[in-house]
Order: C-alpha cells, then structure tokens, then sequence
C-alpha cells in the first residue's frame, strides 16, 4: 500500500488509542478524588497525574494560580492548543482518517468524523457540564465503537495491521508512562491510614487499565504491589498487559513484512526480542533490577520501534 | 394551485410564485404529468415532516464528511453544500434529446482537440480564428504532435444545461478538463433513498451507482500497449482542495490508490508509486491536479503538487492520463461560440443541442451592441470559471458596468456577453415552504470504447431569491436528478 496511507493508519491507530486511555484516566482520576480526599503536598492529584503522564505540564497555564481540578480537566479534554488534549488527538486522528478513507471505508471514516464534530460542537460542553464522567464514557464507548468496526469490517491486510500496530504501540507507550509516573507514590512504605490509601492508588491504577475485574478474577489475591505489577507487565492474556501489546505489535509487523522465521524489520528484531524477554522475566527480577529503571528503559524501547516503523515503511 | 390534499397542502405551496419555466407547474398552475405523483406525496408529507428529513440529510452529509472547503477566512471552512431533498425530475424523452445532443457534442470537441494538436485542418480551412486557439489559457504548445492514447482527449467531462423560458435545454459551458460534482450525483442519490424511500415507489428512476464502474473502464481502456491489467490511481492535489472529498470518495469506489504528487516518482520514462514494499509501477493516471501543476519540470516549476517527469512517461507512452493534457483549449469561453460549426465540420450534423446566443467583443457589430446593452446582458471573461470574473447586467450597479466596459475594451479577446437567461425555476424547501429557485443541470459525460451519458447529473440551485449563480462558491445548493424510465419498462 501507499506508505503515505500507511503513515496516516498507524498515526489514526495511535492518536485514537491514547484519546481512549486519556478519557479512562481523567473518569478514573476524577472518581478517585470524588470518593476520597488525598493528601495535599503528596505527590499530584490523580486528575492532576495526567499533565505529567501526557507530558504537558508545562503547557498548563499556571498563570492563573493553582490549577483546579476543573481547569486540569478541560485542559485535557478541550483545549485545542494543548497538543495532549482528547479533541486535539481526535483531530489529529481524524485528519489522518480523512487522508486516508478510501482505505478505511465510509462507516470508519465516518465514526471519527462524527466523535470530532461532536467534541468540537456545544453537545459535548454541555455534557462535560452536566457529567464529565459521562462525557469520557461517551468518548471510550465511541473509541470501542471504531474498534468494532475496525475488527469486524475491514480484511486482515495491511490496512488493518498498521491501524493495529499504532494501536497497541500506543497502548504500550501509555502504560508504561502511567507506570512511570505513579510507582514513586506508589511504591513508597507506608503505615495506618496512609496503607488504606495505597490500596486505593493500587486499585484506581487497575481501573485505569480496565484491569480492576480481570485483575481479580485472575490473581484470586489481594491487591498488592507485585501481583498488580505481574499482571500489568508480564500477563499473556490480558490485552492492555505490556507483555500482551508488544506481542500484537509484532503479529501485526510480521504480517506486514510477511517474515516468517527471520525478521523483515529492525522494529521486528527489538519487537520480537522485548517479547521473549517479558515471557520469561519474573517480577521479582523486575524489582531487583530497579522498578523505574525498568520501566525507562522499556520507554527507550517503545520509542526506538517507533523510529524503526517510521524508517522502514514511511520514509521510502 | 390544487389545494385540495391535507392541511399540508396550502401551506407547503403557499405563496408559490410562477416565474420563467417552471419544472414542475405548466401551463394553468398544474403539475406537469411526469411530476404529478411527487406534486401527491409531497404534499401528503406536509412542511413539518419534509424539515425533519431534510435535517436527517443533513446530519448524514456532515458525519460522512461530505463537504468542501471554502476559502478566504486563514485556514479554509469546511462545509457541507446545500442539499434540497426535493429532486429534479427529467421525462424519458426529454432525456433522450439531451443525451444524444451531448454524444454529438463530446464527439466533436474530442476530434477538434486532435485536430488542433496535428493537422490544425479547421484553422486552415478558416472555420475557427487560429489567434482564439493560440491565445487561449488552456492550450499547450508542448501537445503538438503528442499521441495519446486510442485518440480520445476528453476521458471525463461535465456540459453545462440550462433552459430557456420555453424550456428549451441549451448548453451554458463545457468542461472538458477536470469536472467536479459527480460525488454529489451519486451521494444525493444514496441520502435521498435512505430519507425519502417512499417517493422513489411511484417512479422508475434510471440508477447511477455504476459510474465508477464505468470510470474505471475507460481508465483502463486507455492504459499503455500491452499493458493487461493496469494499476490505475487517482490524483488529488491533496486534503485540503474543494473538492478532495470527491477524489477520495471516486478513489474509494474504483478501489484505487488516491495519490498526491508527493507520492509518484519518475525513474527511466516510468512513473511509480511509494509503497510500504518499495516502488510500485503505475500505469494510469486519473488527474484531478490542472495541466499546470501536473509536471513541476514541463509547466509551473513552483507547483509542489505535481509530479517531476510525469511528462516524460506520457510522452513516452508509458501511462495514460485522463483528462488529456490541453484540453482546456475545447472549452474556453471564446471557443464555446464556434462549437456548434464545429459539430458541422466534423460531425456533418446538425448540433441536437443548441448554445446560448454569444456575442464576441471582437466582431465591431457585436461589441457596439454589447457596450449598448450592457444592462440587460450577462459578460463573461474567458479564462475565469466558478462564477467569478462575472458581470450580470441587471443585478448590476453602474460603477461595475463601467469597469467591465472598460475591460472589454482594452481586452476584447478576454470576454464574451450572452442575454441573461431567466433559467427554470424549481420548486425547492426554502423557510419551512416550497418556493421556486434557479436551476441548472451538469450530466457527466465518460468517453472510452464508446460515449456514456450518466443518467441524471448534478442539478445545482440558486438558493438566494431570484439569484441566478448557482456556484456552489456562491452560495448554490445541489438536488437530486431522477432520470425516469420510458413508460412501461425499464429502457
């Protein structure tokens, strides 16, 4: 296919996979808060965690003092100028859909066009209004809307399989940066009501993920720190799992390059040698080597198969 | 008026105005026969349930994208074009005339084209002024003697009708190089089935749906020489044209590649496309892009939209392009004049469809009348298309007549004038009630293995109160247009 289609597939991937987990982090955040009060001076706010997770602190005009829990959330959600916000990822996810709609097909194509007018339009203000909680489930449902549709329309080609590898490239990248940015506060020894709090923390990290049901069905133990991290890093079966992401990208990779046994790609190689390395990692080596040091260097990962992608399919 | 349905009745056509030639009312305020079971239904409908379904067209076209980008203001507006849900209707026989007069004509522009480049025959023997062909924007020095593929130079046109006050269909312009509106056809046509199934059951209504179909036919009729199957792709000058929406959705439909320049390279007389496995040859290029951009190292160096060498590759004979290259020459406003001789030099026949009358600034006695009447008259210049570049003398003020005055002075060669033609009224949804606006009609027109008329064509509207420009850049809205079957079965 044309490498110009194809960049702008992986980007609509991408763009509206990170919009969905925003909206599942903000509604998660934002129940958190509601349901208990947080420590001030300790660590940021769960809504307030997202500026750093998205990486837009700084862009958040501080001028006005503080920044409210109201102003952060609609930073996040509407601001056309922050780069990070959930309408400008949806803009940006449907300029490339537009770009590339004879691919995709009119009920696709038409789906981000309608969150994208939606977003841009009064309808969603007023929800925000009346629920900002109903507003994110309305913008998760319409991303699992296009999932469907992307699964259940388009053949197995290589349309679908550089949407699928933006998609769970991103879900990897954004895990890893949600990890990174709370297991400081997370990991910290605790005691007394401080522990009860931790628990918290722990449980609205799974939620997060939409890995709270899963989580528990799965590990039939009590919420803490090494077994939340197993199942979020190192699960074969849960599909936000790092573990799980990194083997879809590299199912999607090798069907776009058709490598059976060898590589096709240098993204495959380092892809393929994440996937063989999470398999047998145990969680306990994990916080021997250095949780944070860990996960960094999964970051340094994650953004080298991005460059790789880039190099090998869109720069011909 | 036969108010004598439902309450709906009175107030959808209260107030109706009758003015120049009425599609649907004829003589005595009644319905013409072939409109008479839409004149039923709607009024059935009633104002209130024909707004709502207009809204739910709306809706659709806004969430499928389907617009096109005004601009002016920083960044281009994207808007959807006016759609009025109550269609167009054109009798079998009516049709008839209308697509053998546009065969006879595309027949005869296409063989003109070729003359021009080769033998120029029809300026020697003195039927057309060779200075009009030499002075024209659209003609290319670079296609003499160019061969181009089974001789055909007009793949895709779209012919401009209008009628008269006696109803007589009339061609208003040619486009004969990149014509745009087709989408439309094809989509008002999928809204209007899913908003108002119920009117299409009293009618036998001719489908368009196979255009693309047969688009893709003549693209892949002209490919190169032993060429079996040949890699069509459609080039659009990118996302944000006016009218990418429709390069995207003809791209779609074919299921071709939609390629902007950037994505074509030239390599030793052949052009290919960047794909993810490397370059891919393509072999014919259907060009939505003007000459001018189409070759940054043939024609404008400082087009980025084009395609360095694609020249080349044509010359060479190693892809086919539709439109051909210089065919702007076949429709060039100081050309259109001299069309109906040219049907006669090269067709022997009579034009079935006849021009509007055109006045030439060149000719003495033409442009005292001209200057004379100005007030009554619709100037145009030659170069200029969309509705721009326009003086309509009646709506005119005296500052402008005197601008175009002394344009035409200056420059004779640069307009042509025409009466203004009150053209047919149709009643269209307009404040919650029927009223009668302007209309015109654009049918395409495709030309490979044989000459193919699309049943039906882009009706555009007026929208604004006796205006008379139906551009969409100009505030004009789009319907329906049902081509009916011949009574009794389907032709």
């Amino acid at each position: 296919m044309l490498s110009r289609v194809a960049e702008s597939l992986y980007w609509m991937g991408r763009y509206t996979e990170r919009a969905e987990n925003v909206a599942r982090l903000l509604d998660i955040g934002l129940f958190i808060e509601l349901d208990a009060e947080l420590g001030a001076g300790e660590g940021f706010s769960p809504v307030e965690i997202a500026l750093t997770i998205l990486a837009c602190r700084d862009a958040f005009p501080m001028d006005l003092g503080a920044p409210s829990r109201d102003a952060v959330l609609r930073f996040l959600t509407f601001d056309r100028s922050n780069a990070q916000s959930i309408l400008s990822m949806i803009a940006r996810a449907r300029e490339n859909a537009r770009g590339a709609q004879e691919a995709i097909g009119v009920d696709v194509w038409s789906e981000v066009n309608r969150l994208y007018l939606f977003l841009g339009g009064t309808r969603a203000q007023k929800r925000f209004v009346r629920s900002p909680s109903g507003l994110f489930t309305s913008i998760k449902n319409s991303c699992l809307l296009l999932d469907g549709m992307i699964q259940n329309t388009l053949p197995r080609d290589e349309v679908y399989h550089f949407l699928e590898l933006g998609r769970h490239l991103e879900r990897l990248d954004v895990l890893c940066r949600i990890l990174r940015a709370k297991c400081p506060i997370l990991t910290q020894a605790v005691d007394g009501a401080e522990a009860a709090m931790q628990l918290v923390r722990w449980t609205s990290l799974l939620r997060s993920c939409s890995a709270h049901g899963p989580f528990l069905r799965s590990e039939r133990e009590r919420i803490e720190p090494e077994g939340v991290l197993r199942f979020l890093v190192l699960d074969s079966e849960f599909p936000r799992s790092i573990r799980y992401s990194a083997a879809r990208c590299q199912a999607s990779l090798q069907e776009i390059t058709g490598g059976d046994e060898d590589y096709g790609c240098e993204a495959e190689r380092i892809l393929g040698r994440l996937e063989s390395d999470l398999r047998y990692l145990d969680v306990a080596e994990i916080f021997d080597r250095g949780l944070l040091r860990f996960l960094d260097s999964l970051q340094v990962t994650c953004h080298r198969v991005g460059d790789e992608i880039q190099r090998s399919f869109f720069l011909i | 008026m036969q108010a004598t349905h439902s309450d709906g009745s009175a107030a959808l056509f209260s107030g109706y105005n009758l003015a120049a030639y009425d599609e649907m009312f004829g003589p005595g305020r009644s319905p013409r026969p072939h409109y008479a079971p839409l004149y039923d239904r709607l009024n059935d409908l009633g104002p209130g349930e024909i707004e709502h379904r207009h809204k739910v067209a709306d809706l659709t076209m806004r969430n499928q994208g389907i617009t096109f980008t005004v601009y002016g203001r920083d960044q281009g507006v994207e808007r959807i074009i006016p759609f009025d849900p109550i269609p167009r209707l054109v009798s079998a026989q009516e049709w008839d005339g209308i697509e053998r007069g546009l065969k006879q004509r595309v027949r005869a522009l296409n063989l003109f084209i070729r003359d021009i480049y080769h033998n120029r025959s029809i300026l020697k023997d003195r039927v057309v002024p060779a200075e009009l062909i030499f002075g024209a924007s659209g003609y290319r020095r670079d296609c003499m003697g160019l061969r181009v593929p089974k001789d055909i130079y007009i793949h895709v046109s779209g012919i401009d009708l209008i009628r008269d006050a006696g109803g007589e269909y009339l061609v208003l312009e040619d486009n004969c190089r990149t014509p745009s509106g087709v989408s439309y056809v094809l989509k008002n046509r999928q809204v209007m089935k899913q908003v108002f199934p119920f009117l299409f059951e009293q009618y036998n209504v001719r489908p368009v749906d196979d255009y693309t179909d047969k688009l893709l036919s003549v693209l892949r009729y002209i490919a190169p020489d032993g060429c079996d199957d040949p890699t069509v792709v459609v080039l659009t000058p990118g996302m944000y044209n006016s009218a990418y929406y429709e390069h995207s959705f003809i791209a779609r439909q074919m299921g071709v590649d939609l390629v902007e320049g950037r994505d074509l390279v030239y390599d030793r007389g052949q052009i290919f496309r960047r794909t993810t496995r490397g370059l891919e040859r393509v072999d014919v290029v259907y060009r939505r892009l003007d000459d001018d951009f189409l070759d940054p190292l043939a024609f404008r160096p400082d087009s980025i939209l084009g395609v360095s060498g694609l020249m080349g590759a044509y010359r060479a004979g190693n892809i086919g392009l539709a439109n051909s290259l210089g065919t702007g020459v076949a429709d060039d406003k100081g050309i259109y004049p001299f069309v109906p001789d040219i049907i006669k030099y090269y067709l022997g026949e009579e034009p079935i469809l006849n021009n509007v009358e055109t006045f030439r600034p060149l000719i003495p006695s033409h442009r005292r009348h001209i200057l004379e009447n100005l007030e009554s008259l619709v100037v145009k210049a030659v170069d200029a298309s969309g509705g721009y570049g326009m003086l309509i003398g009646p709506a005119s003020t005296k500052a402008q007549r005197e601008e175009f005055r002394r344009k035409i002075e200056d420059n004779p060669r640069g307009y042509i004038a025409q009466p203004t033609i009150q053209l047919s009224r149709h009643p269209t949804f307009v404040d919650g009630r029927l009223d009668g606006r302007h209309v015109d009609l654009r049918p395409f027109v495709l030309y490979g293995e044989d000459v193919f008329v699309l049943p039906g064509g882009l009706t555009r509207v007026a929208l604004p109160e006796g205006s008379l420009v139906v551009n969409s850049s100009q505030g004009g809205g789009t319907k329906d247009t049902w081509v009916l079957h011949h009574a009794g079965g389907r032709a």
